[in-house]
């Protein structure tokens, strides 16, 4: 008998330990890739990384300012061209579709989109508008960008706005009101917050992107702020510079990681607080 | 008066955030005997139920002050082993808990938790305590479906055999059949007589008939106090204090 | 009265178009793009397709793009290798943070420490893929390796899986970092489910003496069973994938290797690094068919998981 539950209570600590030291792990990667991502980087920052295009490999010196650049436009062209069809087709789920069966579905597979290779979209560009047009483009990345980026406003935007209650609609309709004016000028104005949460998460999701712009805006050397032409991307520069030899390279690839790293990840914590909020009034 | 088996003194409990909300609790639970725990929502009375097993240590930040005493010995006391007490002090929920597994598995659960592997046996106490709740009759050709294949009041009374096959020294029952429609809660009432035959039973209730018919003693609580224990009868009949008078006939909660 | 109206018959004209709208956007969303993605990889795909024959495609090893030769057997492998390798890894682990974050952090830590484990799906997967191609691999190539394989190196089945030299870009490596990758999907998806239980559901386990830990295995992990394995399809569904890291990492080299210290390949590898340069139609194509292959792999992987995790929300809609 005192033995059964000694066993018992040693099974118990020893389960318990292992689960700790789970969480122990996963933190101990987390602050370990944190941490050499600012040691590395932040010591490379300055001035000249943001106003210079790069020199020639092997010379010191020269900066980002193309990849900068370039990132800014390409992740702007996805957010504008994602976040109305983003919003709408989650209005859409949220508000019309509730009760239609095609609509269920076609909601499943927005999730089912929403983890899909990247790489598959940067393909599927490539295939459809830069094989077509003849060369790499930054809108080409950029509406890469807003494939990936449709699926995830769209679940928030859903999620956000099924948190309104239904007896805020059900007042909206008692008054005479359309499914539209229930939808767009009650239900999306109670959920704005939440809905441009959505956009903030597609944005910090698409900055991070590197595999879908490899071979739709690809890559530039020099600042260039036309989207019908090749265009340089941080995270597409990242790649080429750590994987080229010249340590100035590296050391520039370090820099541009931990701001492109930070930038995501406030980003992504600010969404995240914000959603929780909603989540629990 | 039987025997006491267990004594409430000076029990006074807090709930995180030094919410205090049982104020002085003293009362004795007679052996083999039903003891009903009465009183308007947020009185206490499931709070004083949960002391008696220590469920309230499944989360930080709750704090006991007095004594429970079980056979003499203060439950409260820190070197308590909360497996051993919650296996001599067992507890019905509100609602049927059945545990994702068979019937047959349900009720051995807590037998397997006390070290008895052998087949046979099991079997035996399986039926046994499904006899005394009498489920044998409607289970015994599926003891190996899933419990939740059940009606609510099959898996409450599946619910009381497994908490009684581990053979308890005291049974607490949370309001038992707050979820269950009047034809279940007519089985449960019954067996509850004839469990107390062989436990000691303490059960917290909305429902005052069900306190006056099944319950051997009846403590009303009103705000973390205890107001009035007593012998069911005369609570129910001549009580004692103004405020259990109106109370028991209606005129508040 | 007839300004009434005319508001009146307005807003439904508004209301009829919208609908319009908004539904032919909820379903090209939904419907049409998977539709319209899968059939350009196809028709992309169709010279590779006719040329080699399905079965011939997948069951070859040939990679030569001088010679026109091409199969899909060694990405492939590669990509079901390092998928495995780093569930194997990950799942015990994220059922692990899943159990500390419900049943074991104190209540105050809670929502930081689940943001932070979240924020490791957040990081962008290149600076997974620059990190372990600059920290990890030579930690491993240089130290972790040798000293695995001084240990190990002998013994009958794992002296095998370290055979070669130590370089840190190899399947080990690639999985390792693959599996931090995918550790968040689970533990968060595991995590929610565990919420779901009902509290009283775990306070009768314990009202008859059971253990946190019996409780947490015979209560919690049944009842959000098919939500745990939605959470591993769905990391399965992410290790297969993801691209940035182990391009970093597999070293590109079209085998099937033999041994955990072997460079290899994956389908995401291939693409990331050949794409731009495919030169002839028939090299493209055949890139075009692995997308396609990814992309039918990922999309039943992730439906499966979808199917699962549908499970435990139709069992506890209360």
């Amino acid at each position: 008998m005192i033995n059964i539950k000694a066993k018992r209570k040693i099974e118990n600590y020893i389960s318990l330990t292992l689960s700790f030291l789970s969480a122990t792990f996963g933190l101990f990667f987390l602050f370990w890739i944190l941490g050499d991502l600012f040691i590395n980087g932040f010591k490379y920052i300055n001035i000249n990384l943001f106003i210079y295009d790069p020199v020639p490999p092997g010379i010191e010196g020269g900066g980002l300012k193309h990849a900068f650049l370039g990132h800014i436009i390409i992740t702007f062209l996805g957010t504008v061209i994602g976040t109305p069809i983003g919003i709408l087709a989650g209005i859409y789920f949220a508000e019309y579709g509730r009760s239609s069966r095609i609509a269920r579905v076609a909601r499943n597979i927005v999730d089912i989109m929403v983890s899909n290779p990247s790489i598959v979209i940067g393909a599927v560009v490539y295939a459809l508008l830069v094989l077509p047009v003849g060369h790499f483009m930054g809108l080409a990345g950029g509406i890469a960008l807003a494939i990936l980026m449709i699926p995830v406003i769209v679940i928030t935007t859903d999620e956000m706005l099924k948190l309104v209650p239904q007896q805020t609609r059900e007042a909206a309709y008692a008054l005479g009101a359309q499914p539209w004016q229930v939808s767009f000028q009650i239900v999306l104005k109670a959920a704005k917050v939440g809905v441009l949460t959505g956009v903030i998460l597609g944005v910090a999701r698409i900055s991070g992107e590197t595999a879908p712009l490899l071979f739709t805006s690809f890559n530039n050397n020099f600042t260039n702020l036309d989207p019908t032409k090749p265009m340089a991307s941080l995270t597409v520069t990242v790649f080429q510079y750590a994987m080229g030899p010249y340590d100035e390279w590296h050391k520039q690839a370090w820099a541009a990681s931990f701001l492109l790293t930070f930038f995501v990840l406030m980003a992504s914590i600010t969404a995240r607080y914000i959603i929780q909020r909603k989540k629990h009034q | 008066m039987s025997d006491i088996r267990m004594k409430v003194k000076n029990l006074k409990f807090y709930y995180t955030g030094e919410k205090l909300a049982l104020k002085n609790i003293n009362m004795p639970i007679y052996n083999k005997k039903v003891t009903a725990l009465i009183g308007p929502s947020g009185c206490g009375k499931t709070t004083l139920l949960r002391c008696f097993n220590r469920m309230h240590d499944l989360y930080p930040g709750n704090r006991y002050e007095g004594e429970i005493l079980l056979d003499g010995k203060n439950i409260l006391d820190k070197n308590v082993d909360l497996m051993e007490l919650r296996a001599k002090i067992g507890m019905v929920f509100q609602k049927p808990t059945p545990f994702p597994m068979s019937i047959f598995d349900n009720i051995a659960y807590g037998l397997r938790l006390q070290g008895i592997k052998k087949k046979g046996e099991l079997q035996d106490r399986v039926e046994e305590t499904l006899k005394n709740v009498a489920l044998w009759e409607e289970v015994k050709d599926r003891l190996n479906v899933s419990a939740f294949s059940l009606s609510g009041g099959q898996q409450q009374r599946l619910c009381i055999a497994r908490t009684i096959a581990v053979r308890p020294d005291v049974v607490l029952f949370d309001e038992p059949t707050s979820a269950l429609d009047p034809i279940s809660t007519a089985k449960i009432e019954e067996l509850l007589v004839e469990l107390k035959k062989n436990h000691t039973i303490v059960i917290v209730t909305h429902n005052m008939q069900q306190a006056a018919r099944i319950s051997d003693y009846t403590a009303f609580m009103y705000l973390g106090e205890l107001i009035e224990f007593d012998l069911t009868d005369t609570v129910f009949t001549k009580p004692n204090k103004k405020l259990t008078e109106d109370y028991i006939s209606g005129r508040f909660g | 009265m007839d300004k009434r109206e005319n508001a009146l018959k307005q807003s439904k004209s508004i209301e009829s178009v919208l609908r319009i709208v908004l539904t032919s956007i909820g379903m090209f969303v939904g419907i049409l793009l998977p539709i319209i993605i899968f059939l350009s990889l196809y028709r992309e795909s169709s010279l590779a397709i006719n040329h080699f024959g399905v079965w011939n495609f997948i069951t070859s090893t040939d990679w030569d793009p001088v010679a026109g030769k091409f199969g899909g057997l060694a990405p492939l492998i590669g990509t079901l290798i390092a998928t495995f390798l780093s569930t194997l890894v990950a799942a015990p682990i994220s059922l692990g943070i899943a159990i500390f974050l419900v049943e074991l952090s104190p209540n105050r830590l809670k929502p930081i420490l689940s943001t932070a484990i979240e924020l490791l799906a957040a990081i962008p997967s290149i600076i997974y893929g620059m990190w372990g191609l600059f920290v990890v691999a030579p930690l491993f190539g240089e130290k972790v390796e040798p000293w695995l394989k001084e240990k190990m190196g002998e013994f009958p089945v794992i002296g095998k899986l370290l055979e070669g030299s130590p370089t840190g870009i190899d399947v080990l490596t690639t999985s390792l970092v693959l599996s931090i990758m995918i550790i968040p999907f689970m533990s968060s998806v595991v995590k929610d489910a565990f919420n779901m239980v009902p509290p009283i559901m775990k306070e009768s386990a314990y009202a008859l003496g059971a253990t946190k830990w019996e409780v947490i295995k015979q209560v919690m992990i049944p009842i959000t069973v098919s939500s745990i394995a939605g959470g591993l399809i769905l990391s399965v569904g992410r290790a297969i994938g993801e691209t940035m890291a182990v391009t970093f990492l597999a070293g590109n080299v079209n085998q099937i290797p033999k041994s955990l210290l072997d460079p290899f390949t994956t389908i995401t590898v291939t693409l990331a690094n050949q794409f731009a340069e495919a030169d002839t139609a028939l090299y493209l194509s055949s890139l075009y068919f692995l997308t396609l292959i990814l992309f039918v792999i990922s999309f039943f992987v992730l439906y499966a998981s979808k199917i699962m995790l549908l499970q435990l929300e139709k069992k506890w809609k209360v």
